[in-house]
């Protein structure tokens, strides 16, 4: 099957400044895809070439086998696109909007109205249909935008930041409808709200400076670039023989043992990577006869992961910087 | 085409739920009404050569310097502004008929105002009984005339809106080539009275056609170069909002 987004070595400069520089991916039908980045790293720019908005500077960009340049309607038939910032038209109520964007999608007239009713009711709009949307508050404000994306039943949907200034509980409703629309849409979205991408996508693209630095789905970025985290130990016993112990226990790279308040020992245990050295932990502590109060593995999220592969990108540009400076 | 219908009702819409549809409206009645009170008193005080919408239309010029810009002016400036013009153009519309459809709710706005003026024919009818010189003809040409230029006036006001996303220098730039168009050349016709450029001044000049227009003379030639005129602008307008694509 054909994917759903092809894009190879896209790049996009404006005056010379690549904004986008060699961007290589594809989303197959079905996945749901986070575009994950700091601000500026080109994920709406690469939106807003997808949607056909603003042209590629060079490369070939592809959406349900359709090049988005030279037939740019067909693309624009096949996505429904939420921009940042969701723009809508205040001056218009709810239920008119909706009608306007059904007709120029091209939804053909029998069907209009049961999409209008059906996006009204998967997005919660039934009591402000008649409110002018100037009027809403920016939840029920993304919610028209969502529910124009889905208008016209599209087979891709991408949406831009979908969560963006919204309240925990609003942010909550959204992902769970997001969630749900990935059975029958296939969904491109982007944020820099690491949770949301990491709850809701089966694959994370990982965006900075106009490059992809890493492609993969959420639990295997964890492993890969981080053999999880380290591990937490409360032991009653004498500091520095617990310390010692710890260390020769295999699979531990390293320990910082701090006394706690209370007569218990608080020990960070740095595993080597790859491995996961809590049994031999217990073992160790309970064949001593020690208290062991707490064992616990901190589970590197994804925003760890993000801020370490950012600062990985940015030392590794540095040295290159300087290693160029060095030449001349 | 059923597109550019439906962007035309928005377009409509949009002028009339915010108060610049009665407000446009409103300030263009109040200036051809008392133009008509003041005229029809001046033509009361005796037997005169010229006609009541004659002169009505003759004053064309001073409502349209200051609708045109009005009705024009947030066009495109607006939706580049507030970013809808995104949302737009990632539907599957194209860039022509988003323009046409702009284009055409504003010379519905334009059309629908003049309409209105209607009243004063009626006014004049019913006062002036059967008898009197109130000649149909001239009248409905005349209004064609209006509706003639005025289209190309509010081409040329869409064009300047495409330029910026700043609604009141959208509005200065169409003032000024309104003024240019109108009022200008008029004066130019003026100055070159006799010689070759009076030819070429007259034959562009607004009021000139205007005249003819109000005298029920319909003259294939200026139409003719009003609409095409305002191909040219749709058409530059049209290449302008898709230059977006070619950078």
């Amino acid at each position: 099957m054909q994917p759903m987004i092809q894009v190879e070595n896209l790049t996009k400069r404006y005056a010379g400044v690549p904004a986008l520089n060699g961007v290589s991916f594809a989303v197959n039908r079905g996945e749901i895809v986070g575009f994950l980045g700091p601000n500026g790293a080109g994920k709406s720019t690469t939106m807003r070439i997808l949607t056909g908005f603003i042209p590629a500077s060079t490369g070939r960009v592809q959406v349900a086998g359709f090049d988005v340049f030279e037939n740019s309607l067909e693309v624009r038939r096949h996505i429904g696109y939420m921009p940042e910032n969701n723009p809508l038209y205040v001056d218009m109520r709810v239920a008119e909007y909706l009608k306007f964007r059904v007709k120029i999608k091209g939804v053909p007239r029998s069907e209009r109205r049961d999409r209008l009713e059906e996006v009204v009711k998967q997005c919660g709009l039934d009591e402000v249909r008649n409110r002018v949307i100037g009027q809403l508050s920016k939840g029920f404000r993304q919610r028209v935008g969502l529910a124009d994306a889905l208008l016209a039943e599209p087979d891709l949907l991408i949406l831009d930041e979908p969560t963006i200034g919204l309240d925990p509980v609003q942010i909550r409703q959204v992902r769970q409808l997001i969630k749900d629309l990935g059975k029958r849409h296939t969904i491109l979205i982007s944020s820099h709200i690491l949770s949301e991408v990491e709850m809701t996508c089966n694959r994370v693209i990982i965006l900075h400076k106009g490059r992809i630095l890493a492609s993969d789905p959420p639990e295997n970025l964890v492993k890969t670039l981080h053999a999880g985290g380290v591990i937490s130990v409360e032991v009653r016993g004498p500091a520095a023989e617990i310390a010692a112990q710890l260390r020769d226990v295999v699979g531990v790279a390293g320990v910082t043992a701090d006394a706690g308040a209370d007569d218990f020992v608080r020990v960070t245990v740095e595993p080597q990577a790859g491995t996961d050295p809590r049994e031999g932990i217990f073992k160790m502590v309970a064949a001593r006869g020690w208290t062991l109060r707490e064992l616990v593995r901190q589970r590197t999220s994804l925003e760890d992961i993000f801020v370490q592969v950012m600062r990985e990108e940015d030392e590794a540009e540095e040295e290159r910087r300087e290693s160029r400076r060095g030449l001349r | 085409m059923r597109n550019v219908l439906a962007l035309l009702r928005r377009e409509l819409n949009a002028y009339f739920a915010s108060v610049l549809g009665y407000v446009v409206i409103m300030f263009f009645l109040v200036v051809m009404g008392v133009t008509f009170a003041v005229v029809v008193n001046y033509l009361a005080t005796g037997p005169k050569q010229v006609t009541a919408m004659k002169i009505m239309f003759s004053m064309f010029w001073l409502p349209s310097l200051v609708v045109i810009p009005m009705i024009t002016m947030r066009l495109l400036a607006e939706e580049k502004r507030a970013g809808t013009l995104e949302m737009l153009m990632t539907a599957p519309v194209t860039d022509f008929q988003v323009v046409l459809a702009k284009y055409l709710g504003a010379v519905v706005l334009y059309a629908l105002m003049w309409g209105m003026t209607g009243l004063y024919v009626v006014v004049l009818r019913y006062f002036a009984g059967e008898s009197s010189a109130l000649d149909l003809g001239p009248i409905a040409s005349g209004y064609i005339g209006v509706l003639v230029i005025g289209q190309f006036l509010i081409a040329i006001g869409l064009l300047t809106s495409s330029l910026t996303k700043n609604q009141v220098a959208a509005a200065l730039m169409s003032f000024a080539l309104v003024f240019i168009l109108l009022i200008v050349m008029n004066w130019l016709a003026f100055l070159f009275q006799g010689g070759p450029v009076s030819k070429l001044v007259r034959a562009l000049s607004a009021f000139e056609h205007m005249e003819d227009f109000a005298r029920g003379i319909l003259d294939v030639r200026p139409i003719v170069y009003y609409l095409s005129a305002a191909v040219g602008a749709l058409f530059a307008t049209t290449r302008i909002v898709e230059s977006r694509k070619w950078r």
